[in-house]
């Protein structure tokens, strides 16, 4: 046993200062500096001017209309998400492979493809959207915005449902159903609070993703101040136009909403894993 | 722990129906396939009011098939479901009223031991204060006051057994239908639980049928047996009936330890070989030089060392013993009879020819022997004893050449 030069076993372990300190000193650039330097830059002209260019119109609309469509997008793609994980677990039928990895496709996708896809499909000469009329026309609108938003984040939730139904014991429901409850019941009391859990972080993912949508948003919305354009549009733009404390204070608030969203999902996991009912 | 005696006279769990006919549920013909392979083939059974059947055998065998088509998670391809009388082979399960204990308990993990237990009530839209007296009853008769409050999973097995069952007998089920009611359990814990669950079956006098692969609990749990062998039913009856007289030789090696031996039926005697067994009873539905299977317990041996067996046991042949082991309560000894398998021509039925074996060359059949404590300890044997062997009970089965020749 004298092959001893790297102690395992007791003493001062190298390894451990050095791979944490290599860890983190590649993270600091890369992840850490520039989230933290939104907010050393944001505040450096101090509060007050942060302040005026969080409650300029314009950027209290891009907030708010990102908050709204996402909203939209979030309760479509949860509520379609969990019937759509429930039908592709509970049936088999010709076909159901191929609808589940075309329900994934979105992920994958470039966003400004996604985009683009939307314009030719709902555009004043797209396939469906050349039988509306000119007054009712979908797309550069908040609707297109929508429409993107559900596009683009539509694996999430359904990702995150369809394990749990695919793991959910059978037994549970067909209990349900020999103690004399309806299918709709036994949904209500047996199925739907062992999905709470996914459901919520089904939903937050969702909304995140949808409040940070830029690449298909900035081509099917116009990017019309004031109108259609959403915040990431407006961080974007406000730059473009040299304003850059305008395009700070938006990003602060955008980057906030996520820490807080992410926050929730991971300290909240064994809650929402395991959070039983009221008493 | 025993359970409490349900005080009130007035209470009793078994449903509310009249009972004309004392049977409580009952099993027509029924046939399954799934795909090609044959999963049930024509089952009949009845479950008596009160009664407790166990449909025992391996797995494959369609008995959790059978429990399904009771509780309506599965429809037959042919045959009837009749629960009191009534004709439910076309009711969904939630019309049916059985109560299903499952494998895994199947508790909602989202619900406290009480609300578990009212679920069946809350959704039969019952007002809410019959729907608590009912709990707490139930809840009192199978122990879990103290726990009312808590989730399945902050319960031991026996506990989330007990509130499964307190589930199911809260709508006062037409049959209680037990799946593997003790797989999930420890040795110890299912020897308690079994006791626990035949008292509570005998207080609420509902009919309950229990599935099982798990022949001592078969036993131990069922009034009667039936015995499931690849989708059809082998034998049905009492435990004593079906360990003691089992039908077919499938049930004798399934239930507990058999030997088995070929023989000829040769005037009111099986003859093996060289020996004659005298089996006037056992062989009256043979007709003369017809093969049969002679089948005995290990415990039905009597060995001696002198040519005198004792009362009551028929001499079948003499062997050596060729192993003697104990296995606490009991001492299993290994006998290789004077008889070997005699090559056969075609067309004959398999015999035996006489050999004799010696220390050195043992070559005959082996049986299997029991014997109690005492009677081990009032004589001694040793391997390469000379003994003669002699049957108390037997059963005497007709041997097919074929499997499928019922």
């Amino acid at each position: 046993m004298k092959i001893s030069a790297i102690r395992h076993v007791s003493g001062f372990d190298v390894a451990r200062p050095v791979s944490i300190g290599v860890m983190l000193g590649i993270m600091l650039p890369l992840v850490l500096l520039p989230l933290l330097s939104i907010f050393i830059f944001g505040t450096s002209k101090g509060l007050g001017t942060f302040w005026s260019a969080l409650v300029a119109p314009d950027a209290i609309f891009a907030l708010k209309l990102s908050i709204v469509t996402s909203f939209w997008a979030t309760l479509f793609n949860v509520t379609f998400g969990l019937f759509a994980a429930y039908v592709l677990s509970r049936y088999d039928f010709w076909g159901r492979n191929a609808v589940i990895v075309t329900i994934s496709l979105p992920t994958a996708i470039p966003t400004a493809v996604a985009g683009f896809a939307l314009l030719l499909l709902w555009g004043k000469y797209g396939m469906i959207g050349k039988f509306f009329s000119e007054r009712h026309q979908v797309m550069f609108t908040p609707y297109a915005i929508i429409l993107a938003n559900i596009f683009v984040t539509f694996p999430l939730a359904f990702g995150v449902i369809k394990p749990v139904f695919d793991t959910m014991s059978r037994s549970l429901e067909e209990a349900s159903a020999t103690i004399g409850a309806t299918r709709l019941q036994t949904f209500w009391h047996v199925t739907l609070p062992s999905l709470r859990g996914a459901i919520v972080s089904g939903a937050l993912l969702t909304f995140a993703r949808a409040v940070g949508e830029f690449g298909s948003t900035i081509l099917v919305s116009g990017n019309l101040a004031g109108r259609t354009q959403t915040a990431p549009l407006y961080i974007y733009a406000k730059f473009n136009e040299g304003q850059i404390e305008a395009a700070n204070a938006i990003a602060i608030v955008l980057a906030l909403l996520s820490f807080v969203i992410f926050s929730v999902l991971f300290f909240a996991r064994d809650w929402l894993e395991f959070e039983t009912q009221e008493a | 722990m025993a359970l409490a005696a349900d005080r009130d006279p007035h209470v009793s769990w078994a449903p509310d129906r009249e009972r004309r006919t004392g049977v409580a549920a009952s099993v027509r013909g029924v046939s399954k396939r799934f795909k090609k392979s044959r999963i049930l083939e024509d089952i009949s059974f009845d479950v008596a009011e009160g009664e407790s059947l166990v449909l025992l055998g391996a797995s494959g065998s369609g008995k959790t098939t059978i429990l399904r088509i009771i509780a309506g998670l599965e429809q037959p391809d042919q045959g009837r479901v009749i629960l009191h009388g009534k004709d439910v082979t076309d009711l969904p399960a939630r019309e049916r009223g059985v109560g299903v204990i499952f494998q895994a308990y199947a508790l909602f993990p989202r619900m406290t031991v009480e609300k578990n237990i009212g679920y069946g009530l809350k959704i039969r839209r019952l007002p809410r204060k019959e729907r608590r007296e009912t709990v707490n009853r139930l809840l009192k008769l199978v122990q879990l006051e103290e726990h009312r409050k808590k989730y399945p999973w902050q319960l031991s097995g026996g506990q989330q057994q007990r509130v499964a069952i307190a589930r199911t007998l809260a709508y006062k089920p037409q049959v209680l239908l037990f799946d593997e009611p003790f797989g999930a359990l420890d040795a110890q814990t299912r020897v308690k639980l079994r006791r626990e669950i035949r008292s509570l079956l005998k207080q609420v006098k509902v009919p309950a049928v229990f599935i099982t692969h798990d022949q001592e609990e078969a036993l131990e749990l069922g009034d009667r047996i039936a015995v499931l062998n690849d989708g059809h039913l082998e034998q049905i009856g009492t435990p004593d009936e079906v360990y003691n007289q089992p039908a077919t030789e499938y049930v004798a090696t399934f239930l507990g330890a058999a030997n088995l031996l070929l023989g000829v039926v040769t005037q009111g005697c099986v003859e093996i070989g060289s020996a004659r067994l005298p089996a006037a009873r056992e062989t009256a539905r043979f007709r003369e030089g017809q093969s049969v299977k002679l089948v005995f317990r290990p415990e039905d041996i009597c060995v001696s060392q002198d040519a005198n067996l004792p009362e009551g046991c028929r001499r079948l042949a003499n062997g050596v013993i060729e192993e003697v082991n104990f296995v606490g309560s009991y001492e299993r000894l290994n006998v290789r009879l004077d008889l070997t398998h005699r090559r056969q021509a075609e067309h004959e039925p398999p015999l035996y020819q006489v050999t004799i074996n010696t220390p050195e060359r043992m070559t005959g059949v082996p049986i299997m022997v029991t014997r109690p404590k005492p009677k081990g300890n009032a004589t001694r044997y040793k391997a390469g004893d000379r003994v003669a062997v002699g049957l108390t009970s037997f059963s005497v089965l007709p041997n097919y050449t074929l499997a499928r020749q019922r």
